[in-house]
């Protein structure tokens, strides 16, 4: 099935089996062979460099659970680490529920769009496997995450010194913003690499995760400051309404 | 690292100079230190986005290109000092006069100017460098402007940390605020265009 999809515009093969030597393009756009084996220090040190190295190898090899399992691993310790250091800005409960929030939100709103990301990749001409696009999931949230760490001391040094938690808010949604839009960039060149021919579907998807990760931060709040209650479930707000409202609040 | 220290040194002593000798070191110390604080919050981050952005430059890399960056900076700054020293022996004490909020800014206007001529100086060096190493000229173009916008964000809230520095008329010469954490830079700058917007 690989063997036979051709870059319309390139006349290349985008996607090769093992043993057979990539095209100039492939190897000029990094999707070739991954050196190395599936170990937890290498797919993180392949993420950052050579990234469609990693979706090469979920395309060509079999039985390859291996990668989206410790790109989920990679997620989850990076996110409690972004969590730990977000909660500091407030401590008490705040210190072990921010991380809980963040991660648990991130992870069931990549599990909700995981459905529609296999669908307009499809739409747009990728004949990548299931297990693949779960990769291109997990390599975002994975790689978003190894950004917001390196973004940790950062948002430390402005929660210690700010009293205020709408700026800390926004600046963290700015920072999500940022980190996301890395993940972004690299599905679609990972699209692009396996011969994604239409990439409008997978834009339209990008904002549509953007959206519902956004909102979760409205129906998990509040993750930044304090309040009597943990959750605030059952007083249902669109993000921009909560967010606005917030900003009046300060700004008043 | 000893060129930082030494370069921003010699120039932050003469920037505090004009509020006497005990500021003078005060701010030798600050100014180092605002570039050294700025460069480990962001070591990481920097590292990251060198990675990411396809530059080919990691962590160590990043930490070096950074320090050559300050360095340059560090030593424009070292050989302006004398110029900005005799500027300050020429200058009325802050305490003095009904001029000293005119003379006040004029010291600043000088010193901004100077520090940004270096800085951009410095910075225009280093893209050079930081593209001809990197895997691409795009690519290090892209990791540099990234680097420095970091820079540039954490190290206006280090500063503002690390305040006082031209003290301003009216306040006491000491090496930080009593509340150096109670607020953020980019909170006073809300607030400050709050005001002017109601004015």
């Amino acid at each position: 099935m690989n063997e036979n999809k051709l870059d319309s515009t390139t006349g290349t093969t985008g996607s090769l089996k093992g043993g057979i030597p990539p095209s100039i393009n492939d190897a000029q756009s990094g999707f070739v062979p991954m050196e190395g084996d599936a170990s937890f220090s290498n797919l993180l040190s392949k993420l950052l460099r050579k990234p469609l190295s990693i979706f090469h190898e979920l395309e060509t090899k079999e039985a390859l659970w291996k990668i989206p399992v410790t790109f989920i691993l990679i997620s989850v310790v990076s996110l409690t680490v972004f969590g730990l250091v977000v909660g500091t800005f407030s401590w008490g409960d705040q210190i072990w529920a921010a991380p809980l929030k963040i991660v648990s939100g991130l992870m069931f709103s990549a599990l909700i769009c995981l459905p529609s990301l296999y669908i307009f990749t499809c739409i747009g001409g990728l004949e990548a496997r299931f297990s693949t696009v779960v990769g291109m999931l997990c390599s975002i949230v994975a790689l978003s995450g190894l950004l917001l760490v390196g973004f940790a001391p950062v948002v430390w040094l402005f929660s210690v010194s700010s009293t205020s938690a709408v700026f800390i808010g926004f600046m963290l949604l700015a920072l999500w913003m940022i980190c996301v839009g890395f993940g972004f960039t690299l599905v679609f060149r990972a699209g692009k690499a396996m011969g994604m021919t239409n990439t409008g579907h997978l834009l339209v998807w990008c904002l549509i995760f953007l959206l519902v990760t956004v909102q979760m931060t409205t129906t998990l709040r509040p993750i930044v400051g304090e309040s009597d209650a943990l959750f605030n479930f059952e007083e249902k707000k669109f993000f921009l309404q909560y967010w606005s409202e917030e900003l009046q609040q300060a700004t008043d | 690292m000893a060129l930082i220290a030494l370069g921003c040194g010699a120039y932050g002593f003469t920037v505090g100079l004009r509020n006497g000798w005990e500021m003078g070191a005060y701010v030798a110390v600050k100014l180092p230190l605002i570039i050294f604080i700025t460069l480990i919050v962001n070591g990481l981050l920097n590292g990251l986005l060198g990675l990411v952005l396809g530059s080919g430059i990691g962590f160590r890399k990043s930490v070096q290109f950074l320090l050559t960056g300050f360095a340059i900076m560090a030593v424009i700054l070292g050989a302006l000092s004398p110029i900005s020293f005799f500027a300050t022996l020429n200058m009325p004490s802050s305490g003095d006069g009904s001029g000293r909020f005119a003379w006040h800014g004029g010291s600043l206007l000088m010193h901004t100017c100077l520090i940004a001529f270096a800085g951009i100086t410095a910075h225009a060096r280093l893209l050079h460098y930081v593209r001809e190493f990197a895997d691409s000229s795009r690519a290090g173009t892209h990791a540099f402007f990234a680097w420095l916008a970091g820079n540039l964000f954490v190290g206006a809230q280090v500063s503002w940390n690390l305040r006082p520095f031209f003290v301003s008329p009216g306040l006491k010469v000491e090496f930080l605020r009593d509340d150096p954490f109670n607020g953020n830079f980019y909170e006073a700058v809300i607030v400050a265009l709050k005001n002017v917007s109601q004015i």
